[in-house]
């Protein structure tokens, strides 16, 4: 993409933001509001895919990991709120980076078993711990009068906390756009496609596979820090790792080959959760179902359909493709 | 105090044993880590309750795992059969799938009440063991699990169709130039691997309690017994799922407060140390 495209898209994005926020009743904007949160958690996931071709069952750690810690910052009133929420992310980044270090190292499928198990550690810590996180019930976070300047009445009207979440939607993709398209993008890519011939031609694979997780961390990490400020609450369900699972879900059903794809699936999984209506019980099935077939029919999900049918020849591969070691 | 708490681990051990042992066949062959293979428990679990009410526990010990390995056949037939040829995680994300339909079955069929199934008759007492008294429907568990370790170990060792099976999982494409048909042999594993899973949902019912999260309980156990045992090895996971039990059991009387993370910690220490498992050579 063009830098020029790129801000024409980024424009076009933001007006549509502010047309929804003004136009729409509030039920359906607390509804967008919730599916914007976890598009940005669905982006961070599938950004691990698409760049790193690995498959993560455990980022709601990540999601759950900085509610809590924005959480416990902000009861010691150690700092303000807003340098609370950045302590936050670079904690959390760092620790990815720390880790990524680590696991990304563990090949294919045990990769994903892996971060499921640091993933149930954390849930079951967070759980069982009684004092700093409230156990089992949650905790409440108690954020400030005002943040960045804007009072607290006025933030938590449903069409700013939709634009506020859009924004963050919207910047996240761009800033992960221009970073990509840099060499940081080609090196990771090619470490993606073939670990053994990148390293041949020179680039140490595991600093840029350890970067990736990191960033992927980060921007799931971001999408917790919405949760918290939308829902003012967190639960050890943050960071259960069927939460992981609803994400991964998401990615694959809206497709990982384009960096929004994530966020389709994530509004379309909230939109047809609402139209099922008293259906939604069965949900569990109805997604399953879907999982299945987008997988055995569609490997490049909704986002690949639409590309394709935008583009015509130039449509993106399948799965299979992306995952090939 | 100290036997007791062996023998619980004991027994927790040769359930992993009869949970894993299936998880790991399916992965020989199928070289697909089956994430509905707990939901597969749970089915199997519900289904032998429900036969169990009907008739008696005997029956649901040997129908349950019947109407489970028909299911393993199907899924492999429709299921993995189809998809042989995509990539592994593609398939991992089908049997995630898989969980969801088969949880969301088990709610809309049982309800989200907790049941328990009563120990049969014959095995309702207790049996002194080192003058600690233990429930014998307990020891009947331990031989169970050590029936299927031993039976599978010898199957696979000595039959004919336990070689094919063991070629098969080495390299399934020179396998079948032999002449070995590896479609129907797949059928027959999964269809195994899943009657295994069942026959393990039937055999906790009477002293775990049926609920609709029982599934995911046992399969995280599940996945970090095979991950730590080395994936595809059956050896390396009856191992690991002993230690794991004893872990459990020691842990939770030990260290009550790390007792639930010592099973991570230990896969987590495992495979930095060892990426394939202690067992383990493949990915």
């Amino acid at each position: 993409m063009t830098l020029q495209r790129i801000s024409i898209t980024t424009l076009v994005a933001l007006a549509l933001g502010a047309t929804v926020a003004m136009g729409v009743s509030s039920n359906l904007l607390s509804l967008l509001t919730q599916a914007v949160v976890y598009a940005v958690f669905a982006i961070g996931v599938g950004l691990l895919l698409r760049q790193n071709g690995m498959v993560s069952f455990g980022h709601a750690l990540f999601f759950g990991f900085s509610g809590y810690l924005v959480g416990i910052l902000l009861q010691m009133k150690v700092m303000p709120a807003e340098l609370a929420m950045l302590v936050t992310l670079l904690a959390l980044t760092v620790m990815a980076f720390l880790m990524g270090l680590v696991i990304v190292r563990v090949p294919g499928i045990a990769f994903g078993m892996l971060t499921l198990a640091i993933g149930q550690m954390f849930f079951l810590t967070a759980s069982r711990s009684r004092g700093l996180t409230g156990g089992a019930d949650g905790m409440s976070i108690d954020w400030p009068a005002t943040l960045f300047g804007v009072a607290q009445s006025q933030l938590l009207k449903p069409g700013t906390m939709f634009l506020i979440c859009w924004v963050t939607l919207i910047v996240v993709l761009l800033l992960l756009t221009l970073l990509l398209n840099t060499r940081f993008g080609s090196i990771t890519e090619a470490v993606r496609d073939n670990e053994e011939r990148a390293r041949f031609i020179g680039i140490r694979t595991l600093l840029p596979r350890a970067a990736v997780y990191a960033l992927s961390a980060c921007v799931t990490g971001i999408a917790g820090l919405l949760s918290a400020l939308n829902t003012g609450f967190v639960s050890p369900e943050n960071l259960h790792w069927s939460l992981s699972g609803v994400a991964l879900m998401m990615v694959v059903v809206g497709g990982h080959k384009v960096l929004w794809g994530p966020a389709v699936g994530a509004v379309v999984y909230f939109l047809a959760k609402d139209i099922l209506g008293s259906y939604a019980n069965h949900w569990m099935a109805i997604f399953g179902i879907a999982l299945i077939t987008v997988i055995v029919y569609s490997p490049s999900g909704i986002a690949g359909v639409l590309a394709k049918w935008v583009q015509g020849k130039n449509a993106p591969g399948t799965l299979s493709k992306t995952l090939g070691h | 105090m100290l036997t007791i708490n062996l023998f619980n681990g004991l027994v927790y051990g040769a359930l992993l044993i009869i949970m894993c042992s299936g998880l790991a066949l399916i992965y020989g062959l199928r070289r697909v880590v089956n994430f509905a293979h707990g939901s597969l428990y749970m089915l199997g679990a519900y289904i032998g309750y429900s036969i169990a009410g009907a008739t008696n526990f005997w029956v649901a010990l040997v129908a349950a795992p019947a109407i489970m390995a028909v299911l393993g056949v199907l899924l492999d037939r429709y299921g993995f059969r189809l998809l042989q040829d995509r990539d592994p995680l593609s398939v991992v994300l089908v049997t995630f799938g898989l969980l969801l339909v088969i949880e969301d079955f088990v709610l809309t069929i049982w309800g989200k009440n907790n049941f328990s199934m009563s120990v049969p008759a014959a095995l309702n007492t207790s049996v002194d063991l080192l003058g600690t008294p233990v429930p014998a429907y307990r020891i009947a568990v331990i031989v169970v699990g050590a029936l299927v370790a031993i039976g599978l170990s010898l199957w696979l060792r000595y039959s004919k169709i336990g070689l094919f099976v063991r070629a098969a999982s080495t390299d399934p494409t020179t396998t079948a130039m032999q002449g070995v048909n590896t479609d129907v042999l797949s059928a027959g594993v999964v269809g195994l691997g899943t009657a295994l899973a069942g026959l393990a949902g039937v055999v906790a019912a009477p002293f775990l309690s049926l609920s609709p999260s029982m599934s995911s309980d046992v399969i995280i156990d599940s996945f970090v017994v095979v991950v730590i045992g080395g994936l595809g090895s059956l050896a390396g996971a009856f191992v690991a799922a002993m230690v794991l039990g004893m872990i459990q059991a020691l842990g939770a009387v030990y260290l009550p407060d790390a007792a639930a993370l010592l099973p991570f910690a230990l896969m987590v220490a495992i495979l930095i140390w060892k990426p394939a498992g202690f067992a383990g050579s493949r990915t």
